[in-house]
């Protein structure tokens, strides 16, 4: 996986809330911030988590060209013109083209942007990670730990008021359970 | 370039039962005497976000920034499904 990340607006709001927020950067090098999304965040408390780790380089502003913008745009307009998928907006398409042009990992808690990983072949190569994904690996490697995983998640859903769908929820806690058992 | 119709129709039907499962999730949580009692725009953003789940749109019916509406949901006790 990319040791770089660029992250939308609903992954960052959401993941400010949580206590151990700042594990995300021990496990990516930088994580990336489009210049549009930064523009949406008004709040106290998430600016305030954003800027400072702006200050300390673990998250990075990331200027969008003319060429990811004119891409971004063009896949807004498919997204709203194929009936069932749910539209994306400018932050979500641009983070979604970065990630296919670049290689980066996704963050994002947009529905939109993950049915267009799903469904759109020439999306399908761009890594996608949620809240979810990003703990499951912290957990991998160590970074969180605890005897009982469940719990972690559990946490970060009780202090964001942020709900995993239960069928992904449980499928990563058996995996990662199946892959302590191979270690142990 | 999407896949083919069968293939695109699975997936799809997979998504609708992930909103599904969401929407109920917000209607079940959500503190709906709060809401009852939110001035009319931020009433009906609040209920579209319940319905839709599409933040950004209900943000705007409301007329707040985005995290200012996550702020909202959290006093509505609406949670995200994703």
């Amino acid at each position: 996986m990319s040791d770089f990340a660029i992250a939308d607006t609903c992954f960052l709001i959401d993941w400010s809330l949580w206590k151990k927020r700042d594990i995300i950067f021990q496990i990516f090098k930088t994580i990336f911030v489009p210049e549009a999304i930064l523009n949406e965040v008004k709040s106290e408390g998430v600016i305030s988590w954003i800027a400072e780790a702006l200050a300390q380089g673990k998250l990075s502003l990331f200027t969008e060209t003319s060429e990811i913008l004119e891409e971004a745009r063009s896949l807004i307009e498919r997204s709203r013109m194929t009936p069932g998928i749910r539209g994306v907006d400018l932050p979500e398409a641009i983070c979604l083209v970065v990630g296919k042009r670049r290689g980066y990992m996704v963050l994002t808690e947009n529905r939109g942007a993950l049915m267009i990983v799903n469904l759109f072949e020439e999306f399908s190569n761009v890594k996608v990670w949620r809240a979810l994904e990003v703990i499951a690996e912290a957990i991998r490697r160590g970074i969180l730990q605890t005897p009982h995983i469940e719990n972690i998640f559990m946490e970060y859903e009780v202090e964001t008021k942020h709900r995993f769908p239960r069928v992904d929820l449980d499928n990563v806690i058996r995996k990662l359970r199946e892959e302590a058992r191979e270690v142990a | 370039m999407i896949m083919s119709s069968e293939s695109l129709e699975k997936k799809l039907e997979k998504w609708r039962k992930l909103e599904e499962e969401a929407r109920e999730i917000r209607r079940r949580e959500a503190n709906w005497d709060f809401i009852e009692k939110q001035p009319p725009r931020l009433k009906a953003a609040l209920k579209y976000y319940i319905e839709f789940g599409d933040i950004r749109t209900a943000a705007k019916i409301a007329g707040l920034a985005i995290d200012e509406f996550r702020m909202l949901l959290l006093s509505a006790g609406i949670p995200t499904v994703v």
